[in-house]
């Protein structure tokens, strides 16, 4: 069914409903709170209010499906899966960061907060080039600003600066990429883009189509906190407050994802596996997934402030995050029942909301002697002073290390099987070889997560520092969801598995074309197709 | 019975959960509690045990759908399943957890006094994890107990341990972790090949599935072993990687002594009893039964491994001064037998396996125990320091003196059932490994009987008192260090028993492995692989060592399952 023009924006407006819902309260609030002066708490309670709305009116659209090929909107489980994930983060997010700005600047930093949640579920719903970079820059600007916001010192101000700065060459990096792959074929619609690049003979030109990749690759890269683009995180992190450092570590990351889902592996690795641009892919997404973990959990060793270490944890979960991306790339559309490289990723980014944020939220509730946490030393005797938020923050810190039965073990079990059923089609070693380098780095990366544990319970005399904790219900019960949902996925992974697998598989779905009599080969190859003889 | 186990699995943990949250619980509380439910899984193991049929082929007590999987789904797509059941190699095993699990108890019955109600919760979580790893009839469920275990018995070494607690759990932790990541590799990797070439691409975690699907995948680079790099061998040697480092062989014992040492007393028992064998019963599952022809391929180097276990061990233990540092590594002199055993890849020496893996978690839990007894009356573990200690306490004496006698392999008591049957299925392979591994029995022999020696006679010596003469045992600062109490008699009682009843009669114990171990056997593949000697087919030609199985253990009828038996 092809769609006329008038269609096509009725039905991007009615998709993107939860997005200008969350935009237009976004607005008001700046707007109103330039001429009124109103308490924090206000403006708190209106942006969670919008948030509830955008979750009901994303639950509230169904299974309502268009052609693909002209929509600037895909209502696809991709598109509703990350929604409510997005937004139910956003919530907890909104919950730690109730009292971190003061009154005056309230409505500014919760308006921020919804324009970003907002950008992040266009991100997962773009199917056209220009839209999907709008959604990128709805994350970024307001992200400036928060950052600036909370202006405290000199730190705080050189991370905001570096930050805008170093986002910026991002995202003209990834501009560059995605004028490139507009380049390949002319159009913007993704999902077409991805279908012409499929059955054209010579389409793309090899130098072209490298080009976009590479990149699209190094802007994402920054979002993920990535090596090279990696460098930026520990210092920002470092000059920000708590709250803000749980934003950085999860939203761009989740955006980096969702874009390369739908921009990158979903327009090319639907191709065979041994196509030329797709080996180059799959090297370049190789060396940056190597590097990245290995860098992270090494120099995570070394830290001991706090915020630095769980900035090089973020990166190594970036690399964690980027072999996924890079089975994806290998093998697609042929993993048959076993995990894909996108569906192991996307269930990374749950299972990682879930344990960073839950560490972050309970580390921004303790007071220690009446100062924030700073060092990891401050945290010695935790566990037996305060035995919840030990417990929980024990157990979100094992999740990361991986230890099962938690929702990290999952993360990391689905993308090295991933990575493992790429080695199936390859044969060359270099998937499994990827696994060993990933699996000892995270064992190297065990330690540190395993050395907080060890400051929180393993102490010799009683604890002489004295803990209160700050936030009061809103924190508390955010982080509370974190560390159950960290258990729940652990346990009864089915559901969340479950709707990854159908994410990803719509991320990469090619429908059959409306008007394609001339490229009739059959579109599906979601086939298992036996290899390697 | 289905039922039955999934309960006896569980039980432990909700009540070390309930232990360990329950607001202002009392040690004496805690303590009651958990006896309480190591006696009832006792109880429930033994029923399982006496309603196992040894004459069934495959899993039993496993519940298995309409469709033929085995256990309930737990995640839909890729098919992992939440399965329990037992077979003739798992079912000993978690017997003996259960029975070591009361001996842990009672040695911590007072030395335990700080956060009693949190050390007895991670004890019973700790029986969880192992319970249901010797039940898991997926990998996936097995390895999530496998990795599960790190965890309490963390915090036990970390919280409760010596003064160097801290480096030793923190050691312990990372070392082990570092191996099963690589372990879970290559189990992720073992499903992966069946998936691609298994007939019909059935994606399977199911631990029989993948056990009789792997030895007819239609992959010819799969049975060629001729290089490392040949798809089983890697998968062998990832799978070895953890298992290894577990049980542990040889050169990745380093953890061991410096856990054993700093351990609390049921925390060494647990681990040498149990957790150890968690590495062979790995081994025999995954090594032997998924990548028999990289077993084969790699014979050579796990058998230089295995010896230079026991004769290393064995010199080691002779050279300690700390009587639980020796027990340390005599455990890796014994666990270098059991190793030996599994891969001599006849029906003789996995037997020995199989039943040594018993004598050593009994006689080593045994051994334990009472160190930590000693330990807990005169505050060292020094042998310097102490002698003659028959004089003050016979009876913790002799249980001291038939533990050691049975690790010593002493024909009569059950560390020789088991030890024997290891070096005559050996040397029907590798006649010089079996040579060099059977000095390790006599060092064995040297550095026990040295210990018992020092320990237990001539005159009495205390530490911190004067030497004594027998009979003058009421002098010095000691009148008032107490003798032997109900709980420890209770705790060494029954692994006295079995030490006892495994060495005169072993048949009733051999006669429940028996099918698994068969099952082992008989689907290796059926002829040699590149790099075995030759030698190696003696052991399956008609005049090799079968004959030697009666000496070996009475009257077992073991071996005997042709594949005309199975239904």
């Amino acid at each position: 069914m092809s769609q006329s023009a008038i269609d096509v924006a009725r039905n991007a407006a009615r998709f993107l409903l939860p997005e200008f819902l969350l935009l237009a309260t976004a607005i008001a609030i700046m707007t109103a709170a330039a001429f009124t002066k109103q308490s924090r708490k206000l403006w708190c309670s209106i942006a969670a209010l919008a948030l509830v709305l955008a979750l009901v009116s994303v639950w509230a659209q169904g299974n309502v499906h268009t052609d693909a090929y002209s929509s600037v909107v895909l209502n696809d489980d991709l598109s509703q899966s990350a929604r409510i994930v997005l937004i139910l983060t956003g919530l907890v997010i909104l919950g730690f960061a109730h009292q971190e700005p003061s009154d005056e600047r309230a409505g500014e930093f919760f308006g921020a907060l919804l324009t970003i949640n907002a950008g992040a579920m266009i991100v997962a719903s773009a199917n056209e080039i220009v839209l999907l970079f709008v959604g990128l820059e709805l994350v970024s600007i307001p992200t400036y600003l928060i950052l600036y916001l909370s202006r405290r010192h000199a730190a705080s101000r050189e991370a905001a600066v570096k930050y805008f700065f170093l986002s910026l060459f991002a995202s003209s990096l990834l501009l560059y990429g995605l004028g490139f792959l507009y380049a390949t074929t002319g159009i913007g619609n993704l999902k077409a883009i991805g279908f012409l690049l499929d059955k054209l003979p010579g389409v793309p030109q090899p130098q072209l189509g490298l080009l976009a990749i590479v990149f699209i690759l190094a802007g994402l890269s920054f979002r993920l906190a990535a090596v090279p683009l990696h460098f930026y995180a520990p210092d920002v992190y470092q000059g920000s407050p708590i709250v803000i450092a749980a934003l950085l570590s999860w939203v761009p990351k989740a955006v980096g994802i969702l874009a390369m889902a739908r921009v990158l592996t979903g327009v090319f690795a639907t191709k065979e596996a041994t196509d030329p641009l797709l080996q180059k892919a799959v090297i370049i997404c190789w060396v940056i997934a190597a590097t990245t973990m290995v860098l992270g959990n090494c120099v995570a060793l070394l830290q001991t402030n706090l915020k630095r270490l769980l900035a090089y944890s973020s990166i190594a979960h970036a690399g964690y995050l980027m072999v996924g991306i890079t089975a994806a790339f290998a093998i697609d559309n042929r993993a048959g029942d076993l995990y894909s490289g996108t569906e192991s990723a996307l269930y990374y980014l749950v299972a990682y909301a879930a344990m960073t944020l839950g560490v972050f939220g309970l580390l921004s509730a303790i007071v220690a002697d009446g100062k924030g946490i700073e060092t990891i030393d401050d945290l010695a005797g935790l566990g037996w002073s305060k035995p919840w938020v030990g417990l929980g923050l024990a157990i979100c810190l094992l999740s990361l290390a991986g230890i099962p039965p938690l929702a990290g073990f999952w993360a990391k079990f689905e993308v090295f099987s991933a990575i493992i059923a790429a080695t199936r089609r390859d044969g060359s070693g270099m998937f499994l070889l990827l696994a060993v380098v990933g699996m000892l780095s995270a064992a190297a990366g065990a330690y540190y997560y395993l050395r907080l544990v060890v400051i929180m319970y393993l102490v010799d005399a009683p604890p002489k520092t004295d803990y209160t904790l700050r936030g009061g219900w809103p924190v508390l019960g955010s982080a509370a969801a974190c560390v159950i949902m960290t258990v729940v996925l652990g346990l009864f992974s089915n559901p969340a598995v479950q709707a990854a697998k159908l994410a990803a598989q719509a991320a990469l779905s090619r429908p059959a074309p409306p008007v394609a009599a001339a490229l009739s080969e059959p579109a599906d190859r979601r086939i298992l197709r036996v290899a390697g003889d | 019975m289905a039922t039955l186990l999934v309960i006896t699995i569980l039980i432990p943990l909700i009540a070390g959960l309930g232990t360990a949250f329950a607001p202002a619980l009392s040690r004496d509380q805690a303590r009651k509690i958990a006896l309480g439910t190591v006696v009832v899984t006792l109880g429930l193991s033994l029923i399982l045990l006496v309603g196992f049929r040894p004459e069934v082929h495959g899993p039993q007590f496993a519940f298995q759908s309409l469709d033929g999987h085995y256990g309930l789904s737990w995640i839909e797509k890729p098919n992992i399943r939440l399965a329990f059941g037992l077979d003739g190699l798992s079912l000993w095993l978690f017997v003996l957890t259960s029975i070591l699990m009361i001996t842990a108890v009672c040695a911590s019955w007072e030395s335990i006094g700080e956060r009693a109600p949190q050390y007895y919760g991670f004890l019973l979580a700790l029986q969880t994890g192992l319970l249901g790893l010797f039940a898991s009839l997926d990998v996936v469920l097995f390895y999530i107990f496998f990795e599960f275990t790190l965890i309490p018995l963390f915090f036990l070494i970390g919280l409760w341990g010596g003064p160097k607690r801290k480096k030793a759990a923190v050691t312990f932790f990372l070392y082990t972790l570092a191996g099963s990541l690589l372990t879970l590799l290559g189990v992720i990797a073992l499903v992966a090949v069946h998936y691609q070439y298994s007939k019909g691409h059935i994606l399977t975690f199911s631990i029989p599935e993948l056990t009789s699907g792997l030895k007819v995948i239609e992959w010819d680079a799969w049975y060629d072993t001729g290089s490392w790099t040949s798809p089983q061998v890697l998968i062998f040697m990832l799978l070895l990687a953890g298992f290894a480092i577990k049980v542990p062989m040889f050169p990745f014992h380093t953890w061991l002594p410096l856990a054993h040492v700093e351990a609390p007393t049921a925390g060494s028992i647990v681990l040498a009893g149990v957790l150890l064998k968690v590495g062979t019963y790995g081994l025999m599952r995954f090594n032997l039964g998924m990548t028999p022809r990289g077993a084969e391929a790699m014979f050579p180097l796990i058998a230089v491994m295995a010896v230079a276990g026991v004769i290393y061990g064995a010199l080691a233990a002779l050279a300690q001064t700390d009587v639980k540092r020796l027990v340390a590594y005599s455990s890796v002199s014994h666990m270098g037998f059991i190793v030996l055993g599994i891969f001599a890849f006849n029906a003789t020496g996995l037997d020995g396996a199989v039943i040594q893996q018993i004598n050593h978690g009994l006689t080593t839990g045994a051994l334990f125990a009472c160190v930590g007894m000693v330990y807990e009356r005169y505050h060292t573990r020094e042998l310097a320091q102490m002698g003659g200690l028959w004089n003050r306490f016979p009876l913790l004496a002799f249980f001291f003196m038939m533990a050691a006698m049975g690790s010593a392999a002493v024909p009569g008591l059950c560390g020789f059932t088991g030890e024997f049957p290891i070096l005559v299925g050996t040397f029907g392979v590798a006649p010089r490994t079996a040579v060099l591994a059977a000095t390790g029995m006599i060092l064995g022999a040297a550095y026990l009987l040295w210990m018992l020696c020092k320990l237990l006679f001539g005159p009495l010596k205390e530490p911190g008192g004067h030497d004594a003469h027998p009979g003058e045992t009421g002098h010095g600062g000691h009148t008032s260090i107490p003798g032997i109490a109900w709980y420890e008699i209770a705790g060494l009682s029954p692994l006295l028993v079995l030490i006892v009843l495994i060495g005169v009669y072993p048949p009733p114990f051999l006669d429940q492995s028996k099918q698994g171990v068969a099952k082992l056997v008989t689907e290796l593949p059926p002829q040699a692989g590149v790099t075995v000697p030759s030698t190696h087919d003696l052991a399956r030609a008609p005049g090799g060592p079968k004959p030697l199985i009666a000496t070996a253990a009475a009257t077992t009828p073991m071996a005997a399952a042709s594949p005309g038996d199975r239904p």
